[in-house]
């Protein structure tokens, strides 16, 4: 069994123009350990996914079906007492905008003692040593003296780790990061993926990276999940996903990478945009944006397989790559016709971590 | 604490308008508004007020070759001068449908069994735009093409009323 376990999960929102579908039958697992990447552009349904983990969709969003299993107990079936239990404790979530996440009238250990204190059971003291301990973990300097700031006193780089600092308070066994770095700079988001690199091997916490940056996926992660249109478009082990891409959105993502030493003049860019999601296309929802697109794609959805076999894939319990082309059904005339090209590969150490690639069409 | 209006730091005068006044026993210039959207939804029937609300379907054309997308546009106006509600049977607040076919889809999915509700504001028109892409949705994956003829596009808010529902016509070729 796994730590977590998504299964068919579809989340709606009924606004007044319409249902959004914002996310359909997504299925996957997460390992007690382990980083899992889920990529995609924005409006593709990734936060929607981790805030219907935590169960914080807020009307007009509501969870139509699915099940979300954390050691085997479906959370959608908790009270929300129960719920309160496990959100921040053994399930903890680091939200894009740390600013906007801490609350700018309580000071920054407060925040972090309140919920230590909430689900460690410890008195002020120990909540605050706790607290000032944690501010320390995540690199803030002088802890004990910055314990009593405030948001606005910390710059936003150390406004980040302090939404870490609180996540990490309760030993959770599961941190969901949504776009953790998307607000920083390029050095501190080295130092931010850095401690949570630390923290998860210190803590053996499970971490479920959102991201639209696929660098921060290759160094991170060790599995990923691709979301297209709210729903999952690929799931594969990281290096089968870098080398071996499956599904065109994710060679579209792949080959639209600024690359050092790339002779290109432009950068090779996914044409078009995302769809509504309140009225997505039919058939494939790629097919409009999709170079290899057939007649077919317009008027049959395909189904997420197994990319070796063509069997219907199961994200829980497989590790195999999986993508949701027709190209894996056998229903692609022309097939898809996109080569990978792996430069620097160090074939003596066999590093793949150092090889630099890029996608193009043939 | 003593507040700062309540120090003599600060230079009153009732003349110059960008001094704070001398005099402070201000009486409230407005009494705090009655929340008008409520109290119509519970003071007016619901069968009057949909009875003040239209709803229109259009087409920017009427006739379109096979295979092109047909756009259309929905307009909901509220004709009365006071916010309205209009509760719905589901949260989906109104629907559309190609030739009694909800979404162009011939699947029979339910709609969720729980009400909704429709708000306007005082003669407010709400217009929302769809796309029919000439296929229907015949299975959970699978779309075929309509072939050419006459369609109608309906659409509906989500009431038991017949008043709230309108349809245009379009030829495919």
């Amino acid at each position: 069994m796994a730590l977590l376990e998504v299964e068919d999960l579809t989340v709606r929102f009924y606004t007044e123009d319409g249902v959004v579908k914002a996310t359909n039958n997504l299925s996957y697992r997460i390992e007690a350990g382990e980083h899992f990447g889920v990529v995609g552009e924005s409006g593709a349904g990734k936060s929607v996914s981790s805030l219907a983990i935590m169960r914080l969709i807020e009307d007009p969003g509501v969870i139509e079906s699915g099940e979300i299993r954390f050691k085997g107990q479906n959370l959608l079936e908790l009270s929300a007492e129960e719920m309160r239990t496990i959100r921040g404790n053994e399930i903890a979530m680091i939200f894009q905008d740390a600013e906007t996440a801490l609350n700018p009238a309580y000071t920054v250990g407060e925040q972090i003692a309140e919920a230590v204190r909430h689900h460690m059971d410890l008195d002020d003291a120990a909540a605050r040593d706790r607290a000032i301990e944690m501010l320390d973990s995540v690199g803030i300097p002088d802890a004990a003296e910055r314990y009593s700031d405030y948001p606005h006193q910390f710059s936003g780089g150390m406004q980040q780790r302090a939404v870490i600092a609180m996540a990490l308070s309760c030993d959770p066994d599961l941190i969901i990061a949504d776009e953790p770095t998307t607000a920083l700079d390029v050095t501190i988001e080295a130092q931010i993926l850095e401690l949570l690199e630390e923290v998860s091997e210190t803590f053996d916490t499970a971490i479920q990276l959102i991201t639209h940056d696929l660098g921060v996926v290759a160094e991170f992660c060790d599995r990923v999940m691709v979301m297209y249109a709210g729903h999952p478009v690929e799931i594969a082990a990281v290096d089968d996903l870098y080398y071996n891409p499956q599904h065109p959105y994710t060679v579209g993502l792949m080959s639209s990478i600024p690359r050092i030493g790339d002779t290109r003049d432009r950068l090779q860019t996914i044409p078009g945009r995302m769809p509504d999601l309140i009225e997505n296309p039919p058939g494939c929802n790629f097919h409009p944006r999709c170079p290899y697109a057939e007649d077919v794609c317009a008027r049959r959805e395909p189904p997420l397989v197994n990319v070796e076999t063509g069997d219907p894939a199961d994200p829980i319990n497989s590790d195999s790559q999986s993508a949701a082309c027709l190209e894996h059904t056998g229903d692609l005339l022309e097939g898809l016709d996109y080569q990978v090209t792996v430069r620097g590969t160090d074939e003596s150490t066999g590093d793949a971590a150092s090889t630099d690639g890029g996608v193009s069409d043939e | 604490m003593r507040r700062i209006y309540e120090s003599n730091a600060l230079d009153r005068d009732d003349a110059d308008p960008f001094k704070p006044n001398a005099s402070r026993d201000t009486t409230p210039t407005a009494a705090r508004s009655i929340p008008a959207q409520k109290l119509s939804a519970a003071i007016i029937p619901q069968r009057l007020i949909r009875r003040g609300v239209t709803i229109e379907v259009s087409t920017p054309r009427s006739t379109y070759t096979k295979g092109q997308a047909v756009p259309f546009h929905v307009q909901i106006r509220n004709r009365l001068p006071i916010p309205i509600t209009i509760e719905t049977k589901h949260p989906v607040l109104w629907t559309w449908s190609v030739d009694g076919h909800r979404d162009a889809s011939r699947l029979d999915d339910p709609l969720p069994a729980r009400p909704g509700q429709f708000t306007f504001d005082r003669g407010e028109t709400k217009r929302f735009t769809r796309r029919w892409t000439q296929t229907f949705r015949v299975s959970s994956t699978t779309w075929e093409e309509a072939s050419p003829g006459i369609y109608t596009i309906r659409a509906a808010v989500a009431v038991d009323d017949a008043v709230l529902s309108d349809s245009v016509s379009v030829t495919i070729e």
